[in-house]
């Protein structure tokens, strides 16, 4: 059955409808070809293509009984490595069916599992070896802890570019019906930040509204899935109003679901509409910086968002 | 009678949200062998432990014999109540179950009682079923190698207001509604708890929301944070959490809380530099496990948010409880749906549900479809939630 869900539909099922990626994509379809391929590991920004390089790699190895010899999991979704363990024994317990002497496990946003639990990971990885090959897929190849990535092939992908992008929307657009404009299509580019998936849902949630892809339209959607409100929590913030600032970021946050490193990206993005001096916008720039910086080494998100607030209510009187 | 008491359940049937852990403890009795491991029912409190072992008990037709901290200690005693338990095997048919019950709230585990345990969990011809809040706790590890974990989950609030409606109804009282999502929400997850505020409120003539939030070590918290908030920084301010019941974390999130009550501008800036930089030691001993990190946690958390002041201060403040931990878990009770809509849907086109959650606006009117809809096999509730007009 074809998928409703155009991510799905139009997903890539042969390593020739890939697009982007070329020099990755010639490496591991004659790795897969060859029926011998190490542990992989794929690193780089969401929507670039790891999953789906993953997916037509079993689907070329399996054919129909893909689903059969394959296993996906999130680490970041899971409730911890034990989990992991346990799914990853089940399925490894059986041979695989065919003639292909290994069954795959995908594991999806691996740089979301602590060293320690890399480290229980990893014997994982040894203990089925002979039978099960691990495809590792991370947004941050040094989040990964050395012994593992000497046990994989490293495979680094790029942002897509503009012209990427733009074949596959084209390309959904003539099946689906649409009408869109250059420039709309240009809007959707930006918007999509180089995710393809980003850009595709895009698409479908704006042609849910109306087939004639227009680019305010387009605009309005891309728009709701940013965060919204953060110049309202900077303005309290700017007028020395700590508690209204950080009550509403704490709303911000969790009706929108948006993380922590989301809020920073957005603030650093509105320091400059704010109405400071230009020394203070540098200022602002810095501790903002030095803010997402402790939040990676830190445990809480919320409480480096509260001190970077905290420094705006300085800046608002001018310090 | 306490209600807790009356309403406490004793058949399996009765127990309600944690069917997971009843299907495991089952499973526990059926394969219990001699020599094998012992089953430890952990969670927070409140949430049946003790409850279930006792169920079980009467759904085997076992006879339990349950230990406390100081049976452990005294090798004598101990003997002397197992001696019943183990003689009388030919006699009765009847099995037993040995309960040893709140284990890491045992003194008594230090002292030497520990190793008593583990030799009986080897020795005993009867399954020994041990219950624990924190199975964590540093002088458990080797008992957790012995034994089979099994977690109980927080009573969700919605099974707590059920099941306070459901006692009201049994006792022919009627309380309103909202006092009822007040208790609720106050008990986070601890259903005894609920159970007793229930019983206390229902006993007063005009029942309100007053004397509800008590129930804790408030005196000692407060009493530190003026301290700190307020004192000169000295060597004494080091040790003002040390007398304060509550774990590094509980103590963060109250610092958090009542910052800006008492400091402005620069101060407020520099006690959130030292509580930030708390946080990032917590964060290094979570990656590293290293835990002598904690020295600086602490000296930052006490005299580092101390010496952020220019001057002592004077007056009184009322310091607040931390709020945040209660607005996250009233927002997921709210998010229920959303989370799993995006569940299903991360699942069906291979990602993460966090992702999904984050763009969940975009995803939103896709999921309009009614094919989508199907195919993603949504609840009813589900596609309620996503056809409620957005507030």
């Amino acid at each position: 059955m074809v998928s409703g869900i155009w991510t799905e539909k139009y997903r890539p099922t042969k390593f020739s409808d890939i697009v982007g990626q070329e020099d990755i994509i010639k490496r591991v379809e004659s790795l897969t070809n060859s029926l011998n391929i190490p542990h992989l590991m794929f690193a780089g920004p969401a929507g670039t293509g790891k999953s789906t390089l993953a997916l037509v790699v079993v689907k070329q190895l399996y054919g129909e009984n893909w689903r059969d010899n394959y296993l996906e999991l999130n680490a970041s979704d899971e409730r911890g490595i034990n989990i992991v363990r346990e799914k990853v024994k089940n399925f490894a317990r059986t041979k695989s069916i065919g003639n292909v002497p290994f069954k795959v496990i995908f594991l999806d946003e691996a740089d979301a599992l602590t060293p320690e639990a890399q480290q229980a990971l990893r014997r994982t990885m040894e203990n089925y070896s002979s039978t099960c090959r691990f495809i590792l897929s991370c947004n941050y190849s040094s989040k990964i802890i050395d012994p593992i990535q000497s046990r994989c092939a490293i495979f680094r992908f790029k942002l897509l570019e503009k012209k990427d992008i733009e074949k596959v929307v084209q390309r959904i657009a003539i099946n689906e019906n649409l009408t869109i404009s250059p420039e709309s299509a240009e809007i959707l580019y930006e918007g999509s930040e180089g995710d393809c998936r980003k850009a595709i849902n895009i698409l479908q949630s704006t042609a849910a509204i109306s087939p004639t892809i227009t680019s305010e339209l387009i605009s309005t959607i891309i728009s709701s899935a940013k965060p919204k409100d953060i110049k309202i929590v900077l303005d309290y913030a700017l007028s020395g109003d700590f508690q209204k600032s950080r009550e509403k970021l704490l709303d911000v946050m969790l009706k929108e679901s948006i993380s922590g490193q989301e809020v920073i990206k957005a603030i650093q993005k509105e320091i400059w509409n704010l109405p400071v001096e230009p020394e203070i916008k540098v200022k602002l720039t810095e501790k903002t910086g030095e803010a997402e910086f402790r939040m990676v080494e830190g445990s809480d998100p919320f409480i480096q968002l509260q001190a970077l607030l905290a420094s705006f209510v300085l800046a608002g009187l001018g310090k | 009678m306490t209600w807790t008491e009356k309403y406490r359940p004793n058949y399996y049937e009765d127990i309600k949200g944690q069917d997971e852990a009843v299907k495991k403890i089952k499973e526990f009795i059926i394969n219990f062998k001699s020599g094998k491991k012992a089953l430890m029912l952990h969670g927070p409190p409140g949430t049946g432990k003790t409850t279930l072992a006792h169920v079980t008990a009467r759904e085997s037709e076992s006879e339990i014999f349950e230990l406390n901290a100081s049976d452990l200690r005294n090798k004598n005693k101990l003997q002397e109540i197992l001696k019943p338990a183990i003689e009388q095997k030919s006699l009765l048919q009847q099995g037993k179950i040995i309960l040893v019950d709140e284990v890491d709230g045992i003194s008594a585990v230090d002292r030497g009682g520990l190793g008593e345990l583990l030799s009986l969990i080897d020795s005993s011809e009867y399954p020994v079923i041990i219950t624990a809040n924190d199975i964590w706790n540093k002088k458990l590890n080797p008992l957790r190698k012995k034994a089979e974990l099994v977690q109980l989950k927080e009573i969700s609030y919605n099974l707590v207001k059920d099941m306070m409606i459901h006692i009201l109804r049994k006792e022919k009282l009627f309380i309103d509604n909202e006092i009822l999502t007040k208790i609720a929400i106050n008990a986070k997850g601890d259903l005894r708890a609920a159970i007793n505020d229930l019983q206390t409120i229902s006993r007063t003539e005009h029942p309100s929301l007053i004397g509800l939030d008590e129930r804790n070590k408030e005196t000692d918290i407060f009493n530190a944070l003026k301290l700190v908030f307020k004192g000169k920084p000295t060597k004494e301010t080091l040790n003002v959490f040390n007398s304060v019941n509550m774990n590094m974390d509980e103590l963060i999130l109250w610092v958090e809380e009542n910052i800006p009550s008492e400091y402005q501008g620069e101060e407020l800036a520099k006690a959130y530099d030292a509580l930030s930089k708390v946080d990032v030691f917590k964060g290094r001993i979570y990656k590293q496990q290293y835990w002598r990190f904690l020295v600086y946690e602490n000296i930052l958390l006490s005299y580092g948010i101390s010496a952020s002041k220019k001057d002592i201060k004077t007056g009184f403040t009322s310091y607040k409880k931390p709020t945040r931990i209660l607005k996250i878990w009233l927002n997921n009770q709210r998010t229920a749906k959303k989370k799993s809509i995006s569940q299903k849907y991360a699942r069906y086109v291979h990602v993460g549900h966090k992702r999904a959650m984050n763009e969940f606006p975009i995803i939103r009117n896709i999921l309009k479809n009614p094919d989508i809809r199907q195919e993603l096999r949504l609840t009813e509730e589900e596609i309620a939630y996503l056809d409620k007009p957005l507030t």
